[in-house]
């Protein structure tokens, strides 16, 4: 196989969205929903047999909309979610300019929770049988730490829409030790900002995804930035409502078990590593866009000793990059063992 | 100098990658931590060969003795009194033994029928999940003695035995796997029904937190007691035996149902703090084998050949996972 015949790919496969970098230098996002029309007339009027990402979410009355991915792996036992994994892969992969009846010279590296036991990797593997030649599957964190030179005496806290994701780096590919998982994330703000925003507002019809909406573009956890003043129909009236004591509380949610997790693993760090640690932890995934996040984390540093909390500015690609570079250090004969 | 340091790390990293993904590849269960493993690893082998034989030398002195319960001196080295709540001193001295140190086969399984008496788990008013548990677990008896296992109940009849007395019992018959039998109960989403395996471990998810406590609830344990244990939670190194397990368990349960009941959905492997798991000395598992507020189901768990199904599947998961034990 000749090299330049190889398209090296990092996917970020999450629950909300899904990032690929490619070996190109191509890159792109897309919403992890996947639709099919409900009906033949849906069929005339979508005229695509299959709708994917911001498009699906769009057009979802008239599709069976499914998202296949739940706190970060596959859901197993439904063919369709399988189906649907799948279509959001080829889709990713043509994105990047991949043929679709050709994947034989393409190796990826696919990061997946912490948690992820090796029963949800064979299963995904099993998933990705023709799509892609060669396929690793490593643990998330560990592809942002790996992208970012990190491996050392680092802590990722990779905040997603399915899961929080917690990785000590100590130099090594991580155990169970060096990680964790949490499902407290994007999705479990979502529901509660819906929540609270519904018992305040009861006749304001407000769906799940103008929640997701309003969160991306307005989450913040201490002091607001700005009051968060929104619309939604009430009554049928497009009316404005004031939603920015129920951002912060719905958005807080995430803060209690993260400074709990993060305390308790820097806890488990060797002594004499403990002040490195402390002063090279990394946000990353869509979480790290939550305003006033990084300073809610280094004042909770402060009883432990003070650290440093980056935000990085790329949030969204550095897993998918990581996993790129990953891709492209392996060598051939370790790429061969990883053969589909 | 730093790039050399950091790319030599990134290639040990990357390495370890690849050898981890190659294991999952050949279906290898995973590795405890690796820095540090291998001295570990022989340290404990080292151990073993001093425990072992001090271990039957102290049941040897021990069994010469008349005692009340033979099988309980024949398991430990030293020996606690019966009843008495285990401690974490006990749980702890349990953790050092690497179960790759001694590799040893399946022999003599717990089976846990949960519930009873007067604490009837999930009920309908024409089923509960203590009848059901039983059922199946008296079945899956008999398909293990056929199979020349040797069984251990921790109940034969309708009659309340707290977690305690059941861990005590598995403990007791120094049994080599723990296998406890429960029906789901999902009152908020009726409409689904599926399997899920749980091995003992921490969880944030708070349904799974709220099902461990409704599970919990006929412990026995004092609240003292409890504290031990769920410290011990965190620090088991029984861990990996019993994920195994559940997993193996897990395949066959959704494997051999679903083609009965093609609406049945795979909810997979799960840690949570079931407390007789906790106390438990041997790999556990709960399996949560049913759901009885799905109606279609309960349609199923009525007839008995649907029970006997469920026997079966579990029965093929813990003859697998002997197997893969020989």
């Amino acid at each position: 196989m000749v090299d330049s015949e190889v398209l090296h790919v990092g996917i970020d496969l999450g629950t909300s969205r899904s990032a690929i970098s490619a070996s190109n230098g191509e890159r792109f996002v897309v919403d992890s929903f996947v639709g099919w029309p409900v009906d033949m007339v849906a069929k005339k009027v979508l005229k695509r047999s299959v709708m994917i990402g911001h498009e699906a979410v769009a057009n979802r009355t008239m599709l069976d909309l499914h998202r296949p991915l739940e706190r970060g792996l596959l859901k197993e036992g439904s063919d369709k979610d399988v189906e649907a994994v799948r279509e959001l892969l080829r889709h990713l992969l043509r994105l990047v300019g991949v043929d679709g009846n050709n994947t034989s010279n393409v190796r990826a590296v696919v990061g997946v929770p912490a948690a992820a036991l090796r029963t949800n990797k064979q299963y995904l593997r099993n998933t990705m049988k023709g799509i892609v030649d060669s396929l690793m599957i490593v643990s998330e964190p560990f592809a942002v730490a790996y992208g970012l030179d990190a491996l050392l005496h680092t802590m990722i806290i990779d905040i997603g829409a399915g899961t929080t994701d917690f990785c000590v780096m100590k130099g090594r590919y991580p155990t169970e030790e060096d990680q964790r998982t949490l499902t407290i994330a994007g999705d479990s703000i979502d529901g509660h900002l819906l929540k609270i925003i519904t018992e305040r507002y009861p006749q304001a019809n407000i769906t799940i995804f103008m929640v997701r909406d309003w969160k991306e573009k307005h989450s913040f956890v201490g002091n607001p930035p700005e009051k968060v003043v929104v619309t939604a129909p009430v009554n049928g009236v497009p009316t404005q409502l004031d939603i920015t004591s129920e951002m912060r509380a719905a958005c807080e949610t995430l803060l209690p078990p993260t400074i709990e997790t993060m305390l308790d693993l820097l806890s488990r760090v060797e002594p004499e590593f403990q002040e490195r640690v402390r002063n090279n932890i990394i946000l990353s995934g869509g979480g790290g866009l939550i305003r006033g996040l990084a300073e809610a984390l280094k004042d909770a540093l402060k009883q432990v000793g003070g650290g440093k909390v980056k935000y990085m500015n790329d949030p969204v690609f550095v897993g998918s990059d990581g996993g790129l570079a990953l891709a492209l250090d392996a060598p051939d004969s370790d790429w061969e063992k990883l053969s589909q | 100098m730093r790039a050399g340091h950091i790319d030599r790390v990134k290639r040990r990293a990357l390495r370890q990658a690849v050898t981890d993904n190659v294991e999952t590849i050949r279906g290898l269960p995973p590795r405890g931590v690796r820095a540090g493993v291998r001295l570990g690893r022989l340290w404990l082998r080292r151990v073993s060969l001093i425990v072992v034989p001090l271990t039957l030398a102290g049941s040897t002195f021990l069994l010469s003795k008349p005692v009340v319960e033979p099988m309980f001196v024949v398991q430990r080295a030293v020996p606690r009194k019966p009843g008495a709540p285990v401690t974490q001193q006990q749980l702890m001295a349990y953790e050092k033994v690497d179960p790759a140190a001694l590799p040893l086969s399946v022999h003599r399984v717990v089976i846990d029928a949960g519930h009873g008496g007067t604490d009837p788990g999930a009920t309908l008013p024409d089923l509960s999940e203590k009848a059901v548990t039983l059922d199946i677990a008296s079945r899956l008896g008999k398909l293990l003695q056929q199979s020349g296992f040797e069984v251990i109940t921790t109940r034969a009849d309708d009659h309340l035995i707290p977690l305690r007395e059941r861990a005590h019992i598995a403990n007791a018959s120094a049994s080599d796997i723990f296998v406890s039998i429960h029906v789901n109960s999902i009152v908020d989403h009726t409409n689904e029904h599926g399997v899920e395996t749980y091995y003992l471990g921490p969880t944030r998810d708070a349904k799974l937190t709220r099902l461990a406590a409704e599970e919990n609830r006929e412990s026995g344990y004092s609240l003292g007691d409890m504290r031990k244990l769920l410290d011990g939670i965190y620090a088991d190194a029984r861990r990996d035996e019993s994920q195994r397990l559940a997993a193996t368990v897990q395949a066959q349960l959704y494997g051999g149902l679903r083609n009965a009941d093609p609406g049945l959905q795979n909810w997979g492997v799960k840690r949570a703090p079931f407390l007789v798991l906790v106390a438990t000395e041997m790999p556990a598992i709960l399996a949560e084998v049913g759901c009885i507020s799905n109606e279609k189901e309960v349609a199923m768990l009525h007839k008995p050949e649907y029970r006997d199904r469920i026997a079966h599947a579990l029965f093929d998961g813990i003859r697998a996972y002997a197997i893969e034990k020989r």
